[in-house]
């Protein structure tokens, strides 16, 4: 694992302007490259709102967000940036319903570099990896919760991103999906060098990881 | 995968809608390419009337909107003749009547005389052309003589006075298939106009500058005076200007893009509708897929080559059916004496990016929301 960090906040604050709510105040993280971190927090925590920050879909109030020591705010395509620096796996999986295993893994790749067969040879890959070589062809409908995840797990990995970041990947799952999903982010980080920040308000969920950022009222308890 | 097979199975996903969709822009462009295809066949027909004869130059009552019911002195047509350039005059005069036992209204009657060059663009299915002699006698279009179930030998009633049928003839032109011929002199008497035409077409020699020729007849037909030295009052006018400028043409083409344009209207809002749902319905999707980096420009597209894959579907679909609609309308005996039975390939392809332009409308405002739609706010979209 490097020491160089590869993603850090500076005095990150959000406020929400109906009502005013503070959803994060002055939060300063810093990520190393090849590092796997829980955030943990119940909800209204705002650990989501952190996610979403670090993975540019939001914009901070103030503060700012580090990457590879770049400020988020002097990207000019945060598109591009999300494509292929990131990934992204979400509690709903929020795959697409009419479109199989093998072509969910490829939707983000429309924004690489690949051409069409080397994209399906890809998501073919990926599938064999999250071990879902057998449900290429099989439709979100027609797979189990943990199926899903599976997939949605390759998706994220689509454009070989540097950082993979999970908002309650386990939330929709039981214990033993959850864990098997757990173990294959394990392997990820263990053995692809892979740096995942993972949402999650269960303990045991959190404790996979290698460091636990814990957060109260928009703040880091811990 | 490719980025159309995406496409293709968001519109297959949702199949009723996309179908009613599609069938919404059909209607709009059948409604397009019949109508602009009718107007334009009419128009078409009405110049190859006068240049398939060869004629150069049309004589009319000068500032007459209402070509029909221009009256011009029959004599007129001798100094015609007599101007160096000139090879041939026919007067014409035209009338409209109806048949109301075969429901038949605005009948084009023509008065020819018995010598003209007119008579050669007509086929004789049965029967003979008329001879000078004919007094009581008429020739009947082929589409006409079989909307009222006549033959020749038959005797047909017009205003009030029995006439003979002479004869039945093909013309090269549709119009004069649903119309009827007689003498000229014939047509004076029974429409009371004695020694009136319409007008007359002028067929002038081949020359090598044959525009210069056309601009100095016309120029001498407009000066020509009476025997007391006042102007006739008369205009000629090249075969194109002449039927551009006719006001039965100039208001069917007006009709026809004024319906078009109420079905255009009513297409692209359907396409609206549609896309807005679509992007309504998948508020989510896009926010996935902004998410995972999709950029907007990529949604844009998305959306907007669903929105034209429709159309394009639709403009298919409605560019068949208006041939087929239009191709059934000649079998109307009220219409089919006017309507050519074909639809230009101009008129085809008009139609055809006019339903680009009704999917690029329709999409273009669902496509700027999904677009802009925050990747948070979408995901928490249930």
């Amino acid at each position: 694992m490097s020491n160089v960090p590869l993603l850090r906040t500076e005095r990150l604050g959000k406020t929400y302007p109906d009502g005013q709510v503070h959803a994060l105040v002055d939060v300063t993280v810093s990520i190393r490259q090849g590092e796997y971190v829980a955030i943990m927090g119940s909800s209204g925590s705002g650990k989501s709102t952190l996610l979403n920050l670090l993975g540019a879909l939001d914009q901070p109030t103030s503060g700012a967000v580090f990457f590879e020591n770049q400020s988020l705010s002097v990207i000019p395509d945060l598109d591009r940036f999300r494509a292929r620096k990131l990934g992204f796996v979400f509690q709903s999986f929020f795959l697409l319903p009419t479109l199989t295993a093998v072509e969910n893994v490829q939707i983000p790749m429309f924004e690489g570099p690949l051409a069409v067969r080397q994209r399906e040879a890809k998501a073919r890959e990926l599938l064999g990896l999250v071990g879902m070589s057998h449900r290429v062809n099989h439709r979100p409908g027609q797979l189990s919760v943990g199926e899903r995840q599976r997939i949605a797990i390759a998706r994220a990995l689509a454009n070989d991103p540097v950082l993979l970041l999970a908002d309650e990947p386990t939330g929709n799952l039981d214990s033993r999906t959850a864990g098997e999903v757990l173990d294959l982010f394990a392997h990820l980080h263990r053995d692809k060098g892979m740096t995942i920040v993972m949402v999650t308000h269960g303990q045991e969920v959190a404790e996979r990881a290698e460091r636990l950022i814990r957060m109260r009222d928009g703040r880091v308890w811990s | 995968m490719r980025f159309y097979q995406f496409i293709l199975k968001n519109v297959l996903q949702r199949k009723a809608r996309s179908a009613l969709t599609m069938i919404g822009v059909a209607i709009a462009v059948t409604a397009v390419v019949a109508l602009v295809g009718i107007a334009d066949g009419f128009q078409r027909s009405f110049r190859e009337l006068y240049e398939n004869r060869g004629v150069d130059l049309l004589v009319v009552r000068a500032g007459s909107s209402e070509r029909l019911s221009s009256s011009i002195p029959q004599q007129v047509g001798e100094q015609i003749r007599g101007l160096p350039g000139v090879r041939a005059v026919s007067p014409g005069l035209m009338d409209v009547v109806s048949f109301e036992e075969a429901n038949l209204t605005s009948v084009p009657l023509q008065g020819w005389a018995a010598d003209s060059f007119l008579f050669q663009g007509l086929k004789i299915l049965s029967g003979r052309r008329l001879e000078a002699d004919d007094d009581r006698g008429v020739m009947l279009g082929m589409v006409l003589a079989k909307n009222l179930g006549k033959k020749s030998g038959d005797t047909l009633e017009i205003a009030n006075r029995e006439f003979a049928i002479i004869g039945i003839y093909e013309s090269f032109n549709t119009f004069e298939n649903g119309s009827a011929v007689m003498l000229i002199h014939s047509l004076q008497t029974l429409m009371d106009r004695p020694n009136q035409v319409t007008g007359f077409q002028v067929v002038l020699d081949d020359a090598p500058n044959k525009k210069e020729l056309i601009e100095r007849v016309r120029r001498e037909i407009n000066g020509l005076r009476s025997s007391s030295g006042q102007p006739w009052g008369i205009e000629a006018m090249p075969t194109a200007d002449y039927v551009n400028s006719t006001s039965q043409i100039r208001m069917a083409q007006a009709m026809a893009w004024t319906t078009s344009a109420i079905a255009l209207v009513i297409g692209a809002v359907g396409v609206l509708n549609t896309m807005i749902m679509s992007v309504f319905e998948r508020t989510r999707e896009i926010g996935i897929l902004r998410a995972i980096g999709w950029r907007k420009s990529r949604v844009v597209r998305l959306i907007l080559y669903e929105s034209l894959l429709l159309s394009i579907i639709g403009a298919v679909v409605g560019i068949g059916a208006a041939v087929v609609l239009t191709r059934a309308l000649t079998w109307w005996p009220l219409v089919s004496g006017f309507i050519k039975g074909d639809v230009a390939p101009i008129v085809m392809v008009q139609g055809f990016f006019i339903a680009l332009a009704v999917g690029l409308l329709g999409g273009a405002y669902p496509a700027y929301r999904g677009a802009h739609l925050l990747p948070t706010e979408a995901l928490r979209h249930e």
